[in-house]
């Protein structure tokens, strides 16, 4: 069952500058979905889209959502959806408080499990309920992360969308915020993430694929994506002449794609 | 991006005629109205061509340059009791005149640097005391203002001609020396300054433009504009008082600029004369002039940005296809 | 020194007017960085509407209510009816601030066209003739009801914006519009009620005003200019700024007034305020939003 399918959508910034060029892809219910691809390569355009977040785009091409289209829906009836977006930058409201976040994540909830999935947001976090009173600037970076995701799970996703969140971590914190997805996923959500570091992401996801430049250019399961040549090559880093500038541009020549 | 181009040649293609046309009527009328026109008219488009000068100036620093100014009332009262201390003592006029402008562009200056700090409301109070201080000193220096009495002013004469025409080719003539001044400004290097300090300061230092020389540069250009439009007016009313420089004509010139269209030289001629032109029709009800004003500001943001001269544009547009479309 | 006193508490007491101004000022300017030029103008004709009330006989508080409540609805529609529309339409930030100076203009003039600009008095259960002795210094009933008010409108509106969920859900609207959104907070709702709530603290202010100054369409234009200098020198993102700016301004106005010189007055303030301006361009409590590119 696909909850949101994506088919050959066209953003433009400023009705002129292409950012994507008829990207499609299609999330299972219930899995994890990757999005990798160099800089500037529309994966930051591809989630800000669905959010609604760009005015008047995609300007062709539709999106589906569990059977409705909402292309080019403002940011508050995504939402309303249960669509959540995780900006790069987190998004939090850093002159509140950590508590105060977390309770404008439950804005709108009325049901009696609030206590208890509050609970499980510190229980996965434990140093949120320690830095409750803290205002989110005075986070460190790793924990300003987990605040983001903890008060995204509050309202409880259909479909959680992720922009960059190993962005600058610590590895050990990168593989914390991880399992944290993995259990939220495992909870019914469906999770979008656009990573750059595509080892963590492709060892969570089930599906993925690679953006150049506006468009897709590898598609697959995960396995399927990390055992192609190239991407072992561009970004596992794990194929021959390392990752020099020479060797770059050799292999774009011979990429298969 | 060949879309765009050819969109250009379109306009270009279309600037050769309906343009020219309306400048040769606007031309010829401006010719033949001193002949044909009423003392009334005649008083009219003086007015509108002194108001011409000030929006013009208003729409350089607002329209290009993207920085308020709530004090233009104070650059104008500056201007216009300068001209008349000038002409009282015995000064030419032109050189009067010359003075005016000079003087408020040395306040302009003096303005202009607290703006090189702040911007946006922060700018807007600053300018707003500038404005509120030239009142009150005029109010309660009398040497300066003449006092409850006001300051008179000699009359111009030229020539033998009537002072009703010879205000009117004075007037008329400097408008549209201001005019073309304006276009090659803002076609200039200066104008393009003036752009991109508006579109964005941290982009524009980064092209290497001196931030600090062309926002002063604004200040000082639309305070001289300002100051001449003051010295016109003082001379054209003949009689000078502090209440005649106060909050309400720095909104005028707003207004002019607003309606005319934001950053389009041939908008402010268009403004110019929608806000002398209000008053008059509204002669009998002057509380509606305001409701009028108003309205037309709202109409235009929100429906022609670019005001009577994107209007102006579109039409032409629709003309230069007019059988087609 | 019992001068000075008497004309600290003068100044505490303008100054408390000039602080209603402000805040309502700065809570609109905080959700939606619109700098709101019809403030006063709106002020004004709430304070038309409870003269009118008035003139029909009906009792003071209904009057003020009817005149804060026209106020409110006043401003949101025009939030909601024509500022959105504008930025739908792609409205430059410039644009719209030109349009609240629009709609004052339009409000101006409607107001001199209903009631005339002869000025008219405005009856008050509050004398500001009559005196109330405080310890060693005397004061106007209408200036200690003034100060009153304003005190407990600060102290609302700070409950509410600090303790209430909708209060803080304003702050993180006016923080991150866009990470607002996509929790979906009801955004344009919260920045309506904060023009409605601005607004009516506009109306408070012009009907403590009033009395004083008479009535006509242009009473609100001195006391908006200085609500708006108090504003700027408090911080325009800052309430307690507000608030500040606007007692800091009421004391140096009173105090120069008394010991410099009465006629400039007015320009000491703004000479203050443009001074603070270049040591601190942000105002004493503010910090400029970071720009969004
Ligand atoms: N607001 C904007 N205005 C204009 N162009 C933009 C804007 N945002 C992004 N772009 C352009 O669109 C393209 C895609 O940008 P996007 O941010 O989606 O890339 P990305 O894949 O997220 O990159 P990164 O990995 O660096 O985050 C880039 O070429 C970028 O320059
Ligand atoms: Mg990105």
């Amino acid at each position: 069952m696909s909850l949101l399918t994506v088919s050959n959508i066209e953003t433009l910034y400023f009705d002129r500058i292409y950012a994507l060029r008829g990207v499609s892809i299609e999330v299972r219910e219930g899995t994890i979905f990757t999005v990798l691809g160099p800089n500037g390569a529309g994966k930051t355009t591809l989630l800000k889209t669905i959010a609604g977040l760009i005015k008047d785009q995609p300007k062709k091409g539709t999106i589906e959502f569990d059977g409705r289209r909402i292309e080019r829906w403002s940011a508050e009836r995504v939402a309303a959806l249960g669509i959540v977006y995780v900006p790069e930058d987190r998004g939090l409201f850093r002159e509140l408080t950590v508590a105060e976040n977390l309770e404008l994540g439950l804005w709108g909830r009325r049901d009696n499990s609030i206590a208890r999935d509050l609970e499980a947001v510190f229980r996965m976090f434990p140093v949120l309920r320690e830095r409750s009173r803290q205002q989110a600037e005075s986070l460190s970076g790793g924990e300003q992360q987990m605040l983001s995701i903890g008060r995204a799970m509050l309202r409880r996703p259909r479909l959680l969308m992720l922009d960059e969140p190993s962005h600058g971590l610590t590895p050990q914190i990168a593989t914390m915020v991880y399992d944290a997805l993995a259990t939220i996923s495992m909870t019914g959500s469906t999770i979008l993430l656009v990573e750059q570091n595509a080892r963590l992401a492709l060892r969570v996801a089930h599906e993925g694929i690679i953006l150049e430049a506006g468009r897709v250019v590898l598609q697959g399961t995960a396995q399927e994506i990390g055992q192609n040549d190239d991407v072992r090559d561009l970004y596992l880093g794990v194929g021959e002449p390392g990752t020099s500038a020479t060797g770059w541009r050799l292999y774009r020549k011979r990429r298969r794609w | 991006m060949d879309r765009v181009a050819s969109y250009k040649e379109d306009l270009r293609l279309v600037r050769k005629w309906p343009e020219k046309l309306l400048a040769g009527i606007l031309f010829l009328a401006l010719c033949l109205l001193p002949q044909f026109g009423s003392d009334y008219a005649i008083y009219i488009v003086t007015l509108i061509s002194t108001y011409a000068i000030g929006v013009l100036g208003q729409n350089l620093l607002i329209g290009f340059s993207g920085q308020v100014s709530f004090g233009q009332a104070g650059f104008l009262g500056i201007g216009a009791f300068t001209l008349a201390h000038l002409t009282r003592a015995g000064v030419v006029f032109p050189l009067a005149l010359l003075a005016a402008g000079a003087m408020a562009a040395l306040f302009g200056l003096l303005v202009g640097f607290p703006a090189l700090r702040l911007k946006g409301p922060y700018l807007a109070v600053a300018t707003l005391g500038f404005g509120i201080a030239v009142y009150q000193v005029l109010a309660n220096w009398d040497t300066l203002s003449g006092g409850r009495m006001g300051l008179a002013i000699p009359p111009l004469a030229w020539n033998g001609l009537s002072k009703r025409l010879l205000m009117y080719y004075l007037n008329v003539g400097l408008a549209v020396l201001f005019t073309l001044a304006t276009y090659n400004l803002v076609s200039s290097y200066v104008g393009r300054a003036f752009i991109a300090i508006r579109d964005s300061d941290i982009a524009a230092e980064v092209m290497g433009i001196n931030l600090t020389r062309y926002k002063l540069l604004a200040f000082a250009v639309s305070s001289f504009y300002t100051g001449v439009q003051g010295g016109l007016l003082a001379q054209l009313l003949g009689h000078l008082e502090p209440q005649m420089f106060t909050l309400a004509e720095t909104i005028t010139l707003i207004v002019g600029v607003v309606v005319g269209g934001l950053a389009r030289v041939e908008g402010s001629l268009f403004g110019a004369a929608f806000v002398i032109l209000v008053p008059q029709v509204f002669a009998s009800s002057r509380e509606l002039v305001p409701v009028v004003y108003g309205a037309a500001i709202l109409l235009v943001i929100i429906f022609e940005p670019h005001g009577f001269a994107g209007r102006w544009m579109k039409f032409r547009l629709y003309f230069s296809h007019w059988p087609f479309r | 020194m019992e001068w000075l006193l008497q004309y600290l508490l003068a100044g505490l007491s303008a100054g408390s007017t000039y602080a209603l101004v402000a805040l309502g000022l700065v809570l609109v300017y905080q959700s939606s960085r619109v700098l709101n030029f019809a403030h006063g103008d709106v002020a004004a004709f709430a304070t038309f509407i409870a003269y009118t009330a008035l003139s029909a006989r009906l009792p003071f508080g209904v009057a003020f209510g009817l005149a804060v409540m026209f106020s409110a609805a006043l401003a949101t529609t025009f939030y909601l009816g024509i500022l959105i529309p504008a930025q739908r339409r792609d409205a430059t930030h410039l644009g719209q601030v030109i349009m609240t100076l629009g709609l004052g203009l339009i409000l101006q003039g409607g107001a001199a066209f209903f009631w005339g600009t002869e000025p008219q008095p405005f009856r008050s259960p509050l004398s500001d003739t009559r005196i109330v002795k405080i310890g060693p210094v005397a004061m106007t009933e209408l200036g200690l009801g003034t100060l009153g008010t304003a005190l407990c409108c600060s102290l609302l509106l700070y409950g509410f914006v600090q303790r209430t969920r909708v209060g803080r859900a304003m702050r993180a609207t006016s923080e991150n519009l866009i990470a607002a959104q996509t929790l979906g907070i009801p955004t344009r709702q919260l920045v309506a009620l904060s023009w409605a709530v601005g607004a009516a603290l506009g109306a408070v202010a012009g009907a403590f005003l009033a009395p004083a100054l008479f009535l006509d369409p242009y009473f609100m234009i001195d006391p908006f200019l200085k609500g708006f200098a108090a504003a700027i020198l408090g911080g325009l993102n800052s309430l307690p700024g507000a608030i500040v700016g606007g007692l800091i301004l009421g004391i140096a106005e009173s105090l120069s007034g008394a010991y410099i010189a009465i006629q400039f007055k007015n320009t000491l303030a703004f000479v203050i305020i443009i001074l603070v301006l270049l040591v601190r361009p942000e105002g004493l409590l503010g910090h400029e939003f970071k720009e969004r590119v």
